[in-house]
């Protein structure tokens, strides 16, 4: 009788229960709307990475270009696959549309007329003009990418280099200030002789030589390419990127995109509002995008986080890498947030670079001889890529890189398994090493050399074990707790082996093969294993100056050299992996970026 | 009343901290500067965008040099700009953080204070009763526990265990609105923080009432019917608790250096946390703005108390 009254309450517990929620659902849901799209449309997520810089001609770190490119416009983006499409310009220039011409060495350009900035400026080419030839005299890390036009060395010894200030603000500000105050004055020595405007809505871009990537990097959001309001920052030179847009007053991050900053707190947060009557398409349906910035150790508790709902998305704002193997087991292994794991190719290469060209530091694989080269390739072979894939990354935070140094999925992929330096063969490699050191004594005391943390120290300990075993030679592991520190040291070629790696800035060869081995990255002291072939140099310049199309079998011949020389061993292609609610709509990334948040949209739930 | 003798001694003592504060920020900027690394170089930010940026920085002038422009901008209450966030001004920054810390320095002291004269007297009123075995031994387990082992501890307990305040961690609002987490939230933190030194407090506010209670005038004064909540509270305590004053200035620069510690492990966005990022960033500026700011603190911290001393103890004259 007590289990039947039990049960008896049991449900009369429940009818009430159910009476109530009917009540509920009968009054209407507070968060959804009829559309399926939620009545509060507001995107939160936390970063790992403070941003160094919003200021397009300075910004250098993936986290501030993936959140600047729903503030900035260039002429032409990415879309969500990498197709290169207009954006403040009418059209992608090309030859058949008049855009370029013949020579190759003329760009027209026509602005579409409705843009606006997101204070309510109009933008027009004296826009383009302005900002371009600012982020050349501001002479940032990514200014090369305006270095084909036409007085562009000539800006920038104008500019010259900024005054030394100690450590206050002083000389920031009076270099910037001065910048300001010449391109206010339209002084003819800080501007870019090829940019002119010949009238509101057209901008003619004039080169110094053909170019066939320059298209692509001008697209790079959140550059050197985006365009930028003088009259914002004109106000604050130094910190006008910082400041939030307030509505009726002048100054802030002003941009053309669909998203304004509304408030910022340095190392805690931002928020992006969307801009009422964007002249874009698509129109933003979020109406804000809350962004928390947290340590990178704290990404165990916003998983939790993000399960509760606190947070809608984990792994955007170039933080695709820092959810940890257990994490993303713990996503996978619990049924209702599986599905809700997005896990895409990044546009990142991991590799081993040799000493190959600098013989102060030494070691057995500087130089060309047959020696050097049979040392390299017995260490390359002795290597099982698709092991330390399935050993370091679980076949979940890395694939084996075996189509070359560029990324699966880019422009210059080699294609799957063309790379020969990714083969793993133990007999050929304890042959090569027999042959070249018989003794031992030239591949004694070496040491693989690499930044601490993340995939590094398994990915060392997985190369001296497979040495070990394959070669029965012994590397010490050099690890350093300062990645600056290491890198200055591996780009100056201060190592014999060393961890090394790129990711894509723009999808175009030009990206990596110039500024990893190039002319350039050998004239800016940044070539790092001091591969220096006056045939690859040639190739590369005249593969530089042609349209894609007919520069890509010059690409490949110069992944060729590399290969031939074996500069390098090929490690792995980078995953990127986020938890994304299944509410949020039209949240993922590409290989190079997050999607635009105007494309996003958060559904009842 | 402030004297004339008084008012030289404070005179001295800022002079010293002045001195204190050149002394140390010119050691932390020779030492920080000299670590290898930078806070700009990347892939892709080296060569010639490199110098640029640390020209531009005046990171390539003389060490003396540099630290004068610092000097002189300290005079002006301007910290200079950070490296890492390019241009942002430290002075705001690090005062927004000196607050969040002033708030867990606080709660830690309240901490301290209240639960070590409480367990002190408490201690001394029962001695050698059971209530004096269990706080003397929960003081001595206090000062022998470093603040992180509580800290972890914690955070194991009621973050791990009992899945509190959501894993331990200490919350604000995002985005920031400049308010700092709840009582409930900042309670974990700030016994870890307040923890070690209450047990010191303890031992000595113990030993101090045990020394008062056994005086003379206390035994008049309850001789003369007064009720004992009266003769401890009123009579007992107050003297005391000199003893204890004297190792309030020890305390406070306990809590605050030991706030390093705690705001990292409880991701509190403080001053202690700034210190150690901006070390591991080589954001140089901040690190000595931080720096600068601990001295003026403890040297400021060490002044109050021993003006402390003469409110509470009138036969102390400077």
């Amino acid at each position: 009788m007590k289990h039947l009254t039990f049960r008896f309450r049991a449900v009369q517990s429940a009818a009430i229960l159910g009476g109530i929620s009917l009540l509920v659902a009968a009054c209407g849901n507070s968060t959804s709307t009829t559309s399926g799209l939620a009545a509060k449309q507001v995107l939160k997520f936390p970063v790992y990475q403070t941003a160094g810089t919003f200021d397009p001609g300075q910004a250098d770190a993936e986290v501030d270009t993936e959140i600047t490119q729903n503030v900035f416009s260039n002429l032409w983006r990415f879309d969500d696959n990498l197709n290169l499409v207009p954006d403040l310009a009418t059209t992608v220039p090309t030859l058949a549309n008049n855009g370029i011409s013949s020579d190759g060495l003329t760009f027209t350009v026509h602005l579409k007329q409705n843009v606006k900035f997101n204070n309510g400026d109009a933008m027009t080419s004296k826009d383009v003009l302005y900002s371009w030839n600012r982020a050349v005299a501001l002479q940032g890390a990514y200014s090369s990418n305006l270095s084909a036009i036409a007085g562009y060395d000539a800006l920038q010894k104008a500019a010259g280099a900024p005054p030394s200030s100690s450590s206050g603000a002083g000389g920031t500000t009076t270099f910037r200030q001065n910048i300001e105050n010449k391109l206010a004055a339209n002084d003819p020595a800080f501007q870019l002789s090829g940019l002119t405007a010949p009238d509101a809505n057209t901008v003619q871009i004039k080169l110094a030589h053909a170019c066939g990537w320059c298209l692509t990097a001008w697209s790079l959001q959140g550059s050197t390419g985006s365009v930028v309001d003088q009259k914002a920052i004109s106000i604050d030179p130094v910190n006008w990127w910082s400041k939030p847009v307030v509505q009726g007053q002048p100054g802030g991050m002003v941009g053309t995109g669909p998203f304004y900053l509304s408030a910022y707190t340095a190392k805690q947060s931002m928020v992006f509002k969307a801009v009422s009557n964007w002249w874009g398409s698509p129109k933003p349906t979020l109406t804000e995008v809350d962004i928390a910035i947290h340590d990178p150790a704290a990404i165990s508790g916003d998983v939790t986080a993000w399960e509760q709902g606190n947070f809608d998305l984990i792994g955007y704002g170039g933080n695709s890498s820092n959810l940890t193997y257990p994490l993303i087991q713990g996503i996978k292994g619990n049924a209702t947030y599986a599905s809700q794991l997005l896990t895409k190719p990044k546009g990142r290469t991991t590799w081993l670079s040799f000493n190959v060209g600098y013989p102060a530091t030494g070691g057995p694989f500087v130089g060309t001889s047959a020696a050097a080269k049979g040392l390299r390739m017995a260490f390359a072979l002795a290597v099982d890529k698709a092991g330390l894939a399935t050993t370091v990354c679980h076949d979940v935070q890395c694939t084996a890189a075996t189509g070359g140094l560029i990324t699966k999925g880019l422009v210059g992929y080699l294609g799957d398994g063309a790379d020969p330096l990714a083969k793993f063969d133990a007999t050929q490699a304890m042959s090569l090493l027999k042959q070249y050191d018989p003794t031992g004594k030239l591949t004694a005391n070496l040491k693989y050399s690499f930044n601490a943390g993340g995939l590094n120290d398994p990915v060392a300990a997985y190369l001296q074990s497979q040495w070990q075993t394959n070669l029965g030679v012994h590397v010490t592991l050099d690890p350093s707790s300062d990645a600056s520190q290491f890198i200055s040291n591996r780009l100056t070629g201060k190592y014999v082996m060393a961890r090394d790696g790129w990711q894509f800035d723009y999808n175009h060869p030009q990206d990596w093969f110039d500024n990893l081995w190039g002319y350039l990255a050998t004239a800016a002291g940044a070539n790092t294993s001091g591969f220096d072939d006056p045939t690859y140099d040639s190739v590369l310049k005249q593969a530089d100056q042609m349209p894609i199309d007919t520069a890509l079998p010059l690409y490949k011949q110069l992944a060729q050299i590399l290969q031939q020389n074996v500069a390098y061993i090929p490690l792995y292609y980078s995953v990127a992996n986020f938890a994304i609610h299944s509410y949020v709509k039209g949240a993922g990334s590409n290989s190079q970026a997050d999607y635009y948040w105007n494309e996003t949209s958060i559904q009842s739930h | 009343m402030v004297t004339r003798g008084t008012l030289i001694y404070i005179g001295q003592r800022l002079v010293l901290i002045v001195f204190t504060v050149i002394v140390v920020s010119f050691g932390v900027f020779a030492v920080v500067h000299s670590l290898p690394g930078n806070a700009f170089v990347s892939d892709r930010v080296h060569g010639r965008a490199l110098q640029i940026l640390l020209h531009q920085y005046g990171l390539d002038q003389p060490i003396p040099v540099q630290y004068w422009s610092f000097l002189k901008g300290l005079v002006h209450g301007n910290l200079g700009v950070s490296l890492y966030i390019r241009d942002l001004p430290i002075t705001p920054l690090v005062l927004r953080e000196l607050s969040v810390s002033a708030m867990l320095g606080g709660a830690a002291l309240i901490v301290t204070i209240g639960l070590g004269i409480t367990f002190g007297v408490l201690a001394a009123v029962r001695q050698n009763t059971w209530v004096d075995y269990l706080l003397t031994g929960i003081a001595v387990v206090g000062y022998s526990v470093p603040s992180f082992v509580i800290a972890s501890l914690g955070i194991l307990i009621f973050g791990q265990w009992l899945n509190n305040l959501s894993h331990g961690a200490f919350f604000y609002p995002e985005p920031w609105t400049g308010t700092y987490g709840t009582l409930a939230e900042l309670s974990l933190p700030a016994i870890a923080l307040g923890f070690y030194t209450s047990g010191q407090i303890t031992r000595i506010t113990r030993a101090a009432m045990l020394d008062v209670i056994g005086q003379d005038y206390i035994r008049t004064a309850r001789a003369k019917g007064l009720q004992d909540r009266i003769v401890i509270l009123r009579h007992a305590l107050r003297n005391a608790l000199v003893p204890v004053t004297s190792i309030l200035g020890p305390t406070v620069i306990s809590i605050i250096t030991g706030s390093v510690i705690i705001e990292n492990i409880f991701g509190i966005p403080g001053l202690g946390k700034e210190f150690v990022e901006s070390i591991f960033q080589h954001d140089y500026n901040v690190t000595v703005g931080v720096f600068t700011i601990y001295a003026f603190l403890i040297g400021f911290a060490n002044l109050t108390v021993d003006l402390v001393y003469t409110v509470i103890d009138p036969r102390i004259r400077y």
